[in-house]
C-alpha cells in the first residue's frame, strides 16, 4: 500500500502540475464544469504517468475559441486516449517509464496521423543519443505538412542512421519546405512526399557511405 | 533566382515601396515569385550559430585585474569559497550547450487586407487572443508579429477581428479537436 501511495505521489509530482496548479491555471479561463472535468481527468492521467499540461491547454483553447462545453469534453477525452496510446507505444519501444514530454509529443504525433506502431519505431530509432520527444515532434510536423506517415518514419530513421544529431532531425521540416517552395513560382515545386523522398535517398546514401553512419546491429 | 537577379522594381516591391499593382505587367510574375520566396524566408527561425560558444570563449579569455593578489592578504582557508565557486564555474562551462533548447525568434505573417485587427493565439500565450497583436507591415494587407519562443512544438492560429480563427496558410496544420485546424510550429 505504501509503495502504491509513493508511486502515485511520484507520478503526480513528476508531471510538474499539482491539483492546485490545475485549478489556478483554469480559474477564470474556462467554465466551472470544464474545470471540474479537467481536474478529474488530470488526476487520473497523472496517476498513470501521463502529462497534464496538454489537457489544461486544450481546455483553455476550447474556451478561447468559444467551443460548447460538451465538445470540449469530447476533445479532452480524445486527448487522454491519445496520451495513453503514446505512452503504451513508448513502453513498447523499451522505455519503461517514458517522460511526460515524450508522451505529449507522441500523442501529438498520433493526432497528426501517425499510428502507435510509427511512434514505437521512431522511439527505437531515436536511440540513446537523440531526444525521443524532439524526434516525435519533427515526425508529427512532417506528417502535418503532408508527408505520408510511413515515409515520415523512414526519413527520420534514415537521417538518424546516417549519424544525424537531434539538430539535424529538427532541420527536416525546413528542408522539406525548401524542397516544396523551390521552383514553385515556375510550376516545378515538389510535393511534400517527393521532397521527403529526395531527403531519404540522400540520407541513405550518407548512411551507406564507407565510414559513415551508425553501426547497425547484426550488420558486418 | 537569387536576390541579385531580381529587377530593381521587384526589389522595391520587397522593400514595401511598391505594390504588385504598381509593377508593369511583365514584371508581375517575377514580383509574385519574390513575395513567395520572402514569405518562406520570413518563417525561417533566426538563429546565431556558435554565438554561445564565442561568448563563453571570450569570457574565459578575460584578463584578471592586475595586482589583485598583492592587494589582498589571503589565508589558505579564505580561498575555499573561491575554489568552490571556481569548480562550479568550471563545471558549468564544461557542460555541453544544448542547442535545441535555445529560444528562437520567429516572424509570423498573415495577408488579411480586409482585417481591422489581427492577433496570434496559441500554446505559447495560453490561447490569449489579446496577448499578441500583429501590426500592419509596409506592404498593404500584410500583418506581422515577431516572437521569441522556446524550443519545442507550438500550436497556434490567427484571430482576425477578435472572432475569426484562421490557420496560418504557410504552415502545416492539424485537427484541433473542435472541427477546425491549428497551425504547427516545431522549433
Amino acid at each position: 500500500m505504501k509503495t502504491l501511495c509513493v508511486s502515485l505521489l511520484l507520478a503526480i509530482c513528476g508531471t510538474g502540475v499539482s491539483a492546485q496548479d490545475v485549478t489556478a491555471r483554469l480559474a477564470g479561463r474556462v467554465p466551472l464544469d470544464v474545470a471540474a472535468l479537467v481536474q478529474q481527468l488530470a488526476t487520473s492521467a497523472a496517476a498513470r504517468g501521463l502529462p497534464v499540461d496538454p489537457l489544461i491547454q486544450k481546455a483553455i483553447e476550447g474556451s478561447a475559441k468559444g467551443v460548447p462545453t460538451d465538445r470540449v469534453a469530447t476533445a479532452l477525452r480524445s486527448l487522454v486516449a491519445q496520451l495513453d496510446v503514446a505512452a503504451a507505444a513508448l513502453r513498447e519501444a523499451g522505455l519503461a517509464q517514458p517522460d511526460t514530454d515524450a508522451i505529449a509529443a507522441g500523442a501529438f504525433a498520433v493526432n497528426a496521423g501517425l499510428s502507435s506502431r510509427h511512434v514505437t519505431a521512431l522511439a527505437v530509432a531515436s536511440g540513446p543519443s537523440n531526444s525521443v520527444a524532439a524526434t516525435l515532434r519533427v515526425a508529427s510536423t512532417l506528417a502535418a505538412m503532408g508527408v505520408p506517415p510511413a515515409q515520415t518514419v523512414e526519413l527520420v530513421t534514415q537521417v538518424i542512421e546516417a549519424g544525424g544529431s537531434t539538430t539535424d532531425v529538427l532541420a527536416l521540416p525546413t528542408a522539406v519546405m525548401a524542397g516544396v517552395s523551390q521552383g514553385q513560382g515556375r510550376g516545378r515545386g515538389l510535393t511534400p512526399a517527393q521532397a521527403a523522398e529526395g531527403l531519404t535517398r540522400a540520407a541513405a546514401a550518407r548512411a551507406n557511405a564507407p565510414g559513415q553512419g551508425k553501426p547497425k546491429p547484426g550488420k558486418p | 533566382m537569387t536576390m541579385n537577379d531580381f529587377h530593381p522594381q521587384v526589389k522595391q516591391l520587397l522593400d514595401g515601396e511598391l505594390t504588385l499593382a504598381d509593377l508593369p505587367p511583365e514584371l508581375r510574375a517575377q514580383g509574385e515569385e519574390a513575395l513567395q520566396l520572402l514569405a518562406a524566408v520570413d518563417r525561417e527561425p533566426v538563429t546565431f550559430p556558435g554565438l554561445d560558444a564565442r561568448v563563453l570563449a571570450k569570457l574565459r579569455r578575460r584578463p584578471q585585474a592586475p595586482g589583485l593578489w598583492r592587494r589582498l592578504r589571503l589565508r589558505p582557508w579564505t580561498l575555499m569559497p573561491a575554489f568552490a565557486a571556481g569548480a562550479t564555474l568550471a563545471l558549468l562551462l564544461s557542460r555541453p550547450i544544448p542547442t535545441p533548447a535555445t529560444p528562437v525568434t520567429v516572424r509570423f505573417v498573415l495577408f488579411a487586407p480586409d482585417a481591422e485587427q489581427v492577433a496570434l493565439a496559441g500554446t505559447f500565450n495560453q490561447w490569449d487572443t489579446a496577448a499578441t497583436p500583429l501590426v500592419r507591415s509596409g506592404t498593404p494587407g500584410v500583418w506581422t508579429a515577431t516572437l521569441t519562443l522556446p524550443a519545442g512544438q507550438h500550436q497556434y492560429a490567427f484571430v482576425v477581428d477578435g472572432a475569426r480563427w484562421v490557420a496560418d496558410p504557410g504552415a502545416p496544420a492539424v485537427d484541433d479537436g473542435f472541427g477546425r485546424q491549428n497551425s504547427v510550429l516545431s522549433l
